[in-house]
């Protein structure tokens, strides 16, 4: 079952990247956007009404927050660029694939290992600013240590599957999603397909969100210590 | 306890029924069994993986519903970590998909 048309399909193998960079380039058009509209501001603090792009990003910027809030408790404000970085181009990543004639970039898996590799050398890099490297390095030897190698495989194993994971959970569920509504599309043209459309945004943005805050679970967990 | 044992015998006679019927087909030109037993694995552990995602989800969605139904104040807090919850019990059920479309790369034709 081949895809059929797509817009990029021009870039042959490379059209994931090609995807890819086309979000980067739309997430940075629309900080860009935000950037000069909020800049006139002041301390106004009305709403506007309806849907504009500084409504958006309020909401944006406000789940963010709470999310990392929420996670690391106090002193969270230095990983909130990371984790809405993480947020936002997944998200639009994931819906780009919603839009017909595109595949998401998330449906092709060196894609979502790449960002799993980057949250945990993010969390790992984090925990070692934190607690200094041995400091870090020392949680992988457990509570006591007498039980210290036994401890350190279980870690090892633990930590090393955790970007897979991360990459294996987005892109089977893109590729699934991705996949299902291609068929269903293909059994029954109208009407019918609303339904997956639905259920692709849903999941979209879940699987944004459940990344970002796995990525918020693992860095409060490298960086916690009881000061 | 009855219908559990019937349930098994059910499934181990439909697997030694399911081996010569792959075993007769003339798919990739011969009828090998172990196509037929690949056919089966991506298949079943599938199956059985989403069996158990679903009955776990079910669980945990019916205590999210009680306590939203104990105190209805409570819906916001409690819908975030069902979801995430939801998320990853289907991973689960993902890793065994992967596993499966691997699978089923490997039969011939």
């Amino acid at each position: 079952m081949e895809h059929g048309f797509t817009w990029l399909s021009g870039f042959g193998v490379y059209e994931p990247i090609a995807t890819a960079v086309l979000v980067s380039l739309v997430v940075a058009l629309f900080a860009f956007v935000v950037s000069r509209r909020v800049a006139g501001l002041g301390q106004s603090v009305d709403p506007e009404d309806g849907l504009t792009v500084r409504n958006v990003s309020e909401v944006l910027v406000d789940g963010m927050n709470g999310l990392a809030e929420g996670v690391l408790g106090h002193g969270y404000e230095r990983y909130v660029p990371l984790l809405a970085a993480f947020f936002v181009y997944i998200l639009t990543c994931n819906l780009l694939g919603l839009i017909p004639g595109f595949l998401p970039p998330t449906g092709h898996f060196p894609m979502t290992f790449g960002l799993g590799l980057v949250s945990f050398v993010a969390y790992n890099a984090y925990g070692m600013k934190a607690q200094g490297v041995g400091g870090h390095l020392k949680h992988f030897l457990g509570p006591v240590i007498f039980i210290a190698p036994l401890m350190l495989i279980i870690e090892i194993f633990s930590h090393g599957f955790r970007p897979v994971s991360l990459g294996i959970r987005l892109f089977a569920n893109m590729d699934a999603d991705h996949k299902v509504l291609g068929l269903f599309t293909d059994l029954t043209h109208v009407v019918i397909p609303v339904a997956f459309y639905v259920l692709g945004t849903f999941v979209s943005v879940v699987q944004a969100f459940v990344f970002t805050m796995l990525t918020a679970i693992y860095i409060s967990l490298a960086v916690a210590h009881d000061h | 306890m009855l219908v559990r044992g019937k349930f098994w015998g059910l499934l181990v006679l439909l697997l030694l029924v399911a081996g010569p019927a792959f075993a007769e087909e003339s798919m990739g030109g011969g009828g090998s069994i172990n196509h037929g037993l690949i056919a089966i694995a991506a298949g079943m552990g599938l199956g059985l993986a989403a069996l158990g995602a679903a009955l776990a989800q079910g669980r945990a969605t019916a205590a999210a519903m009680e306590s939203i139904g104990r105190n209805p104040n409570a819906a916001d807090r409690v819908f975030t970590p069902l979801i995430v919850g939801l998320a990853l019990m289907e991973a689960l059920a993902l890793y065994a998909l992967v596993v499966a479309i691997i699978l089923s790369g490997k039969i011939p034709g």
